[in-house]
């Protein structure tokens, strides 16, 4: 015996599978580039609301993962560009760690919070570039798609990215 | 020595540079120790960066929970503002439609101008004209002639005149009485 699906319920599935499926990846990718749990959650929903609502662009799942991380991306990038600000401050906030000792997680923050601050030198595609070749691991073309630009650029963009974070960090030094 | 500039060295400490560049800067690297230092400091710089992989530790099922609920929330509330908003034709903008009719209403009124009914042409009206005949002076007008005879003279031997006026007169010596008689027809 067949059972019967309304096409809404079956849409709502397939909505509630994809957002499962790709909820984390998003969150942490664009949690890297905004450096805030609080925008990134909010930024995250966006991201999803977006894709979400062209529907003919998720029926090839491997093309919709990758659309979706562009998507989040541009979202990103579009928010650091508007707040022209995005901070690890999150001492405070961060819920209490149980494997790490409070001396550890406060090191942890100020190492963080070392980084945010020379990340803040950079424009939002320098950024977005840096983290997503030399954080999340992307290789050069693969972060030209998500950026929706030539590698060269991207190339160009992590260059002057390394450039700016090696002259911040000897400064600090001194 | 000529040295490869500093966007170089960042690159290839990320192994970001192609395959010729690389090597070419490998020979340069195995004879420069400066460039060697400067690669090493963008490496070190580029682990500390790499540092910040780390997720803060976030009760994930409580914020994801929250983040599906607002998505949701979030599709409903564009589904209902698409069903109340009326069909917008991606193309179609009032702006555009106010143009369009605009030349529709130009193109009519010009092919009204160029295609309507012609105006009649003027007609002239017929000036009464005078003219000397052979035997007297003739006065022609809207289609009729009138004429002044001379009586009882050869045509040779009468003089013809015209005047300011645009009438003729035609002078001669009457046989019968033997006087000047002048003839004068006027155009009016």
């Amino acid at each position: 015996m067949s059972e019967v699906i309304e096409p809404g319920l079956e849409l709502a599935d397939r909505q509630n599978r994809f957002v499962s499926e790709h909820l984390r990846r998003i969150f942490i990718q664009i949690y890297r580039i905004v450096g805030n749990v609080s925008d990134a959650q909010d930024l995250t929903q966006e991201a999803f609301i977006k894709a979400l609502q062209h529907q003919e662009q998720l029926k090839d799942e491997q093309k919709a993962a990758h659309w979706l991380s562009r998507i989040a991306t541009n979202t990103a990038i579009d928010f650091l560009r508007r707040s022209s600000r995005a901070s690890f401050c999150e001492i405070d906030e961060a819920p209490e760690s149980h494997s790490e000792t409070p001396e550890q997680e406060l090191l942890r923050g100020e190492h963080r919070q070392y980084l945010e601050d020379g990340l803040r030198l950079l424009s939002p595609r320098e950024r977005t570039a840096l983290l997503l070749r030399d954080v999340e691991g992307l290789a050069a073309e693969e972060v030209a798609e998500q950026m929706s630009c030539s590698k060269a650029t991207v190339r160009s963009h992590i260059a002057n990215a390394r450039t700016k974070m090696r002259r911040y960090m000897e400064r600090r030094k001194r | 020595m000529r040295h490869p500039n500093q966007a170089t060295l960042a690159l290839h400490a990320g192994g970001d540079l192609g395959k010729f560049a690389r090597w070419k800067l490998e020979r340069h690297l195995a004879k420069c120790d400066a460039c060697a230092g400067e690669v090493a400091a963008y490496e070190a710089t580029r682990d500390l960066v790499a540092g910040l992989d780390d997720i803060p530790e976030i009760p994930w099922n409580h914020l994801a929970a929250e983040m599906k609920a607002n998505i949701r929330l979030g599709l409903a509330a564009g589904e209902c503002v698409r069903a109340e908003s009326p069909l917008r034709l991606p193309w179609f903008s009032t702006g555009r439609a106010a143009v369009a009719c605009a030349s529709i209403l130009a193109l009519i009124a010009a092919g009204i101008i160029v295609e309507g009914p012609k105006p009649a042409p003027l007609t002239v009206l017929a000036q009464p004209m005078v003219e000397a005949t052979d035997n007297g002076i003739q006065l022609t007008s809207g289609g009729s002639t009138v004429g002044l005879m001379n009586r009882g003279v050869k045509s040779e031997n009468v003089s013809y005149l015209p005047n300011a006026q645009g009438g003729i007169s035609a002078s001669y010596i009457d046989p019968s009485t033997g006087r000047l008689t002048v003839n004068t027809v006027y155009g009016q």
